[in-house]
């Protein structure tokens, strides 16, 4: 029975992983769908490939500090079911009301919620906690500048050109580059997520050493593929409401600003890898979007629709961790 | 009067990096830092392209 739960909700978890995929990956192909480089199917092909193959190119520091958000004594099965449950409705309503929430924080604020609700605050580390905030804030705000300083940069090399339709052909090649550069970033950086809270449920259940959580390659490699898997899976079904709102209409973009962005927001995708800092993809793309827009004018960008996301990443982790509580409180009722 | 409303955004934004700083972790505090300062040359740099087109619209018959 107890092999049966646990099986069961690592099942709920690469679902979630999966909605992840549908829900945040479309995010990798937003700017390439938009400048018509690729054709929608072509692009979550393309962005799934990448997203599948990130565990063999960047390190596994995020899932191993994900799997430490929570101290791993009090996990169970339960706690870690209401944590999912709680980021799966969160997920839900926001791609309903088609805002680009992060399913990450989502993640994280949930099973914090199932934690408090079981066993108080002490449990939940606060570094990570903190860490995790800062950079809620921090990502966007780096691939705005990134994606700002570039624009400005291959705007002033480009600008003598003379051949403009060649310059818009070699950016819309380029495209290609940083589309895969930023699904890698994507792929290593949220499988990751729903990678530690699966080794943190094994360990919960005594399925796996606690130990493992500290090592760079502790978890099971089935875990790894299955979590890949997953998300590249939700990409190639895709979320075309969120590709809608961040393509095009934060702001309209040509092939060299879709350059810029997606690179930009790769690079603070891989910073983020490298030092174990989960980060969410919708985050850093939109401050990387709005970067390349406030380069052409400030009034290109859509203030209205930038002020509702940000909204969405404020209210994303108590949300999250709201929900959670209230399913833990109830799964314990009903044992 | 014609205020530069980037260089107001980026300094809004190079505020809230040095803000961030109380929950970033010491090792990571070099990030906050250096936004903040990017932020503030964005501003400036910002600022003087909004000056000099300004001028030159001003110069113009």
């Amino acid at each position: 029975m107890a092999t049966l739960l646990v099986f069961a909700v690592v099942a709920i978890a690469l679902v979630f992983d999966f909605v992840n995929g549908f829900h945040d990956a479309a995010n990798s192909i937003a700017t390439v769908v938009a400048t018509r480089v690729l054709k929608p199917w072509q692009a979550v092909l393309w962005a799934a490939f990448w997203n599948f193959i990130a565990f063999a190119v960047l390190p596994m520091k995020v899932a191993n500090e994900i799997a430490k958000i929570v101290d791993s004594n009090v996990v169970s099965v339960g706690l870690i079911f209401a944590g999912l449950m709680g980021a799966v409705f969160w997920n839900v309503l926001t791609a309903y009301l088609g805002l680009p929430s992060s399913s990450s924080h989502a993640l994280i604020g949930g099973v914090v919620g199932a934690g408090i609700a079981k066993s108080g605050g002490h449990v939940v580390d606060l570094d990570m906690l903190r860490k995790t905030t800062a950079f809620i804030f921090y990502s966007p705000l780096m691939g705005l500048a990134l994606a700002f300083i570039l624009i400005i940069a291959v705007m002033w090399i480009v600008h003598r050109a003379r051949n403009r339709r060649r310059v818009n052909r070699t950016f819309r090649t380029l495209q290609l580059v940083s589309a895969a550069a930023f699904s890698l970033g994507h792929g290593a950086n949220d499988a990751q997520k729903t990678m530690g809270i699966i080794a943190l449920l094994l360990v919960g259940a005594n399925r796996l050493d606690a130990n493992a959580l500290h090592q760079a390659d502790g978890i099971p490699l089935w875990v790894v593929l299955s979590c890949h898997g997953a998300i590249a899976l939700g990409t190639m079904l895709g979320g075309w409401r969120i590709v809608r709102t961040m393509g095009t209409k934060l702001t309209r973009l040509q092939p060299m600003g879709g350059v810029c962005a997606e690179s930009a927001a790769a690079a603070t995708l891989f910073f983020a890898s490298y030092n174990g800092i989960p980060v969410s993809t919708t985050h850093t793309i939109t401050g990387a979007i709005v970067g390349v827009g406030s380069a052409e004018r400030m009034s290109a960008v859509r203030w209205n629709v930038a002020r509702r996301v940000v909204w969405a990443w404020v209210l994303t982790i108590p949300g999250a961790a709201g929900v959670a509580m209230l399913t833990y409180w109830l799964v314990a009722m009903l044992r | 009067m014609n205020i530069d409303r980037r260089a107001v955004f980026f300094l809004m934004s190079g505020g809230l990096s040095l803000l961030l700083l109380a929950l970033c972790p010491p090792d990571l505090r070099w990030v906050g830092w250096v936004l903040a300062i990017v932020f503030v040359i964005l501003a400036l740099g910002s600022w003087i392209d909004h000056v000099q087109r300004r001028d030159r619209r001003r110069r113009r018959p």
